[in-house]
């Protein structure tokens, strides 16, 4: 899969699930913690579960630099795919 | 000296869990540190990380007389009523206008949402989804015919039941009250903390491995009584009930706040009212869940308030043996800790290793957590905790001996300084007062209110907030948020504790429980959704309120059908009779959507065409908002210069039970409202000038409020302007209950300078004529709940 095909479906899954507008969401915004974003923990657990059925990669408990952005979760999916 | 006014008493316990069918077996259970906790039966595990739960094995609820077709959450709450009656030596309260019911939950009929969805959509199970309806068929049980409601408060619901049971009582609008929990172990609940990770993968160790909760199930009740009464009738006194706290993080809709300051404001609370000190708590039932978060919190907080004050204080958690019972929580252990009491022996906190209690030793420092054992102890006061999503706390404490609780001895006048209106018609309270035309009929036969991004800039909610609300949440938060605007009442450190909420709901969070369950029902129960699961509890709404407002002070989500629009109000009323808080958001909020839609449609009760109050039909339009009034203490309200609309000057409150979901029957009980709020706000019915109805147009709802009326008011009729804010915006339950107070209110003020009002001819017939608000002194704004609820409110110049 393109990268950019990845990183568009994380972020309509972001956009559809966790209730991001899409105009503020680029692929380099960060995510978590006193971001305009504001994801916790309970957000990380539905990107976790997405991740790994969609994509097949198993993101529990992988450190949170991982989850930083979009552009960070789609590295760790390619590389561990 | 506590006087006799303030002295409240309980009389009668009863209880069921996963150890035991009545008080006696569970305590016996207890005591010997036995389990309830085992590998899950009644719901489907497949796939799930942990299987254990704490299920009710006991089967004598299922075929208790009176309860088939009744959810399994009523099941429960009615066996540990019977329980509680008999016990206190109680058959039936025939009726009587002084005995009243709360009930605390948190999932309600959730197994009837699961069987709806996954055994075809059969119409007699609606009626026993929403947990309103737990109250009310546990008052149609005993034939209590006072206040009557639900505390929708998820796992501090127990606790904040008989707190406020105590305080009904205290403020002299019951002698005795049923005060308790319910909630039934189910697959929405599973699979919601599932979907959290907040499930221990082995049975629940609270103070010890902190790796999440257990689920349990059950039912608590305790009969809370005035000790004039009770000693009148001779009934055994178990206890006395001595002071509560009540408090809200405004933090984190799941988690407690790290530093534990909303746990201890509402601790300090309890201790302060019941006029006690630190000192003289012998032993606390901890909330005690298994969860870091929560664990780590209660530590910190037990430490603050109790180390260096109190070096032989014995705390545990009985969660590890009942499982965490949610809504009944507070419930069953009060129950425990009350037979703590009065037996002398601390229950234990099972679950300990040997090297777990090396780990503990460091942790526990002089409290004792009565490690695996009981322990046999003179107990003279103790406490009872309970912490909930929603960042809810509650702390209720038991004496053995009168304690000495204040009450204030003034009665204050309470205005009305702010208020928020979402409707289908638009937003704001400048928007209702300049869009409202007299007589203007509805748009259509179903109606949406709408909140968006508009909304949330101009109060200054941020996306990172109100992109995790559902829609109820939503419609609470800017209603909320504008009737603090809309008052000019800014909260600052200095004043977050001193202003609390009451959110009054019919229907509540029960869209997104059918959502999840949906959900759940398709993908299985270990395939949930942690973004979902949280709008799930009722109390959600309240708890997004308290954080994006920063208000720490009392916070109830009360639910007992459309009238609890009005009856928030007469709940805030007490709060700050009582002197609880300065300020309190009284609201009414519910929702229409696809869910809604279809089981009022499925009901038979959405209109397809628009219809008209009084006109005969046998459906009404379905329509939704969320009203808030900001209610304050007149001299907390001058001090700060707030304009004053109106003041709420009295409510009344009444149930005359018939089968939940239906009305017809309970008319005298609106008769009972309507007295007592002319009475509690010292003038006859001779001085209402106008009334708010009721009226939707479904001529089983209409047909009640003006028979009560004709009884009320007789002759005067004729001449007495009968007004209604859902001729325009439809049935939206306690979102028009309120909405109804705010008219009334915007009337007194002159913001509405007059409507076009019914009025009932001789002939029967309802003629319409203009009056102005000037001519107007006090209006009776008035609501009705299914199951036979009403409440009623005079607000006045």
């Amino acid at each position: 899969m393109a990268d950019n095909e990845m990183k568009a479906k994380l972020k309509d899954f972001i956009c559809s699930t966790l209730g991001v507008e899409a105009d503020v969401l680029e692929y380099d915004t960060e995510l978590f913690g006193d971001s305009s974003i504001g994801l916790d923990s309970v957000d990380s657990l539905e990107i976790i579960s997405y991740v790994d059925g969609e994509f097949g990669v198993d993101m529990t408990g992988v450190d949170k630099e991982n989850f930083l952005s979009i552009d960070t979760i789609a590295a760790y999916i390619t590389a561990n795919k | 000296m506590e006087n006799d006014r303030t002295r409240c008493v309980i009389t009668g316990l009863g209880m069921i869990s996963a150890i035991g069918g009545n008080v006696e077996e569970c305590w016996n259970n207890a005591i010997n540190a036995v389990s309830g906790i085992d590998h899950t039966k009644t719901v489907d595990t497949e796939n799930c990380y942990s299987d254990y739960s704490a299920e009710v094995r006991d089967d004598t609820p299922w075929s208790l007389p009176g309860t088939q077709g009744m959810d399994r959450a009523s099941k429960l709450c009615i066996k540990a009523v019977a329980e509680a009656m008999n016990d206190s030596g109680l058959t039936d309260f025939g009726g009587s206008e002084r005995a009243g019911v709360i009930m605390g939950s948190c999932v309600g009929g959730v197994v009837s949402v699961e069987e709806y969805y996954t055994k075809g959509k059969k119409a007699e199970l609606i009626p026993q989804m929403p947990i309103a309806a737990i109250a009310s068929q546990a008052a149609g049980y005993c034939h209590a015919g006072g206040v009557v409601t639900n505390v929708a408060n998820a796992c501090a619901a127990g606790t904040i039941s008989i707190s406020y049971a105590s305080d009904l009582i205290r403020t002299g609008r019951a002698d005795v009250v049923i005060a308790g929990g319910a909630d039934s172990f189910a697959s929405v609940p599973y699979a919601g903390f599932t979907s959290l990770h907040a499930l221990d993968a082995n049975p629940c160790s609270p103070f010890n491995h902190l790796s999440g909760i257990t689920l349990g199930e059950g039912a608590g009740a305790v009969i809370v009584e005035s000790y004039e009464h009770a000693k009148a009738r001779g009934a055994k006194i178990y206890c006395e009930v001595l002071g509560s706290g009540v408090s809200s993080d405004a933090h984190h809709i799941t988690a407690p706040r790290p530093d534990g300051e909303g746990q201890m404001n509402a601790i300090r609370d309890a201790i302060k009212n019941s006029g006690i000190t630190e000192a003289d708590i012998d032993y606390v039932n901890a909330h005690g869940t298994g969860t870091a978060k929560n664990d780590e919190a209660e530590f910190l907080s037990l430490h603050t308030i109790f180390d260096g004050k109190n070096d032989d204080l014995s705390v545990s958690s009985t969660k590890a043996m009942t499982g965490h019972c949610l809504g009944a929580a507070g419930a069953v252990e009060a129950v425990l800790a009350i037979k703590a009491l009065c037996e002398n022996i601390v229950p234990p906190t099972v679950g300990f290793s040997e090297d777990d209690l090396t780990l503990l030793a460091e942790r526990a420092g002089k409290l004792d957590f009565c490690p695996n054992v009981p322990r046999k102890k003179e107990l003279h006061t103790v406490m009872s905790n309970s912490f909930a999503f929603g960042g809810n706390n509650a702390s209720i404490v038991f004496g053995k001996k009168i304690g000495s609780v204040k009450m204030r001895d003034e009665r204050p006048r309470i205005g009305i300084t702010g208020m928020g209106i979402v409707t289908p018609a638009g937003n704001g309270v400048q928007n209702y007062v300049e869009d409202f035309v007299p007589g203007t009929p509805a748009a259509a036969a179903d109606l949406c209110s709408s909140v968006g991004k508009d909304d949330y800039d101009a109060l200054g909610l941020k996306m990172a907030f109100y992109r995790k609300l559902d829609r109820f949440s939503q419609l609470q938060a800017v209603s909320g948020m504008e009737a603090l605007q809309d008052g000019g009442f800014t909260i600052t450190d200095d004043n977050a504790t001193d202003i609390g909420i009451i959110v009054g709901t019919s229907e509540g969070a029960l869209s997104p429980v059918c959502d999840f369950e949906m959900l759940i029902a398709e993908k299985g129960n270990a395939n949930g959704s942690a973004f979902k699961f949280p709008n799930t509890v009722y109390n959600a709404a309240g708890g997004y309120l308290s954080i994006c407002s920063g208000i720490k002070g009392y916070n109830v989500t009360a639910t007992n059908g459309a009238q609890s629009g009005l009856f928030s109000a007469a709940y805030a009323m007490s709060v700050i009779r009582l002197g609880r808080e300065k300020a309190m958001l009284a609201t009414g909020t519910d929702e229409n959507d696809d869910i809604i839609r279809e089981l009022y449609g499925t009901l038979g009760y959405a209109a397809d065409k628009p219809v008209e109050p009084y006109s005969g039909s046998d459906s009404f339009i379905l329509s939704d908002g969320s009203t808030t009034l900001l209610l304050e203490d007149e001299t907390a309200a001058k001090d700060r210069g707030a304009r004053i609309y109106a003041y709420a000057k009295g409510c009344g409150s009444a149930h005359r039970n018939v089968e939940f979901g239906k009305l017809s029957g309970s008319d005298e009980a609106l008769d009972r409202a309507i007295a007592e709020a002319v009475a509690d706000a010292g003038i006859t019915a001779a001085d209402i000038g106008a009334v708010v109805g009721f009226a939707d147009g479904c001529k089983a709802v209409d047909d009640i409020e003006l028979g009560a009326l004709k009884r009320v008011f007789g002759g005067r009729l004729a001449e007495l302007p009968v007004l209604s804010v859902k001729e325009r915006l439809g049935e939206g339950r306690a979102a028009s209950a309120a909405l109804g107070a705010a008219h009334a209110a915007l009337m007194l003020h002159g913001d509405i300078p007059e409507d076009s009002a019914y009025f009932l001819g001789g002939d029967g017939k309802m003629a319409r004529k203009t009056v102005k608000s000037g001519e107007l002194d006090n209006i009776l704004a008035l609501s009705f709940g299914a199951g036979g609820s009403y409440c009623a409110l005079v607000i006045g110049r």
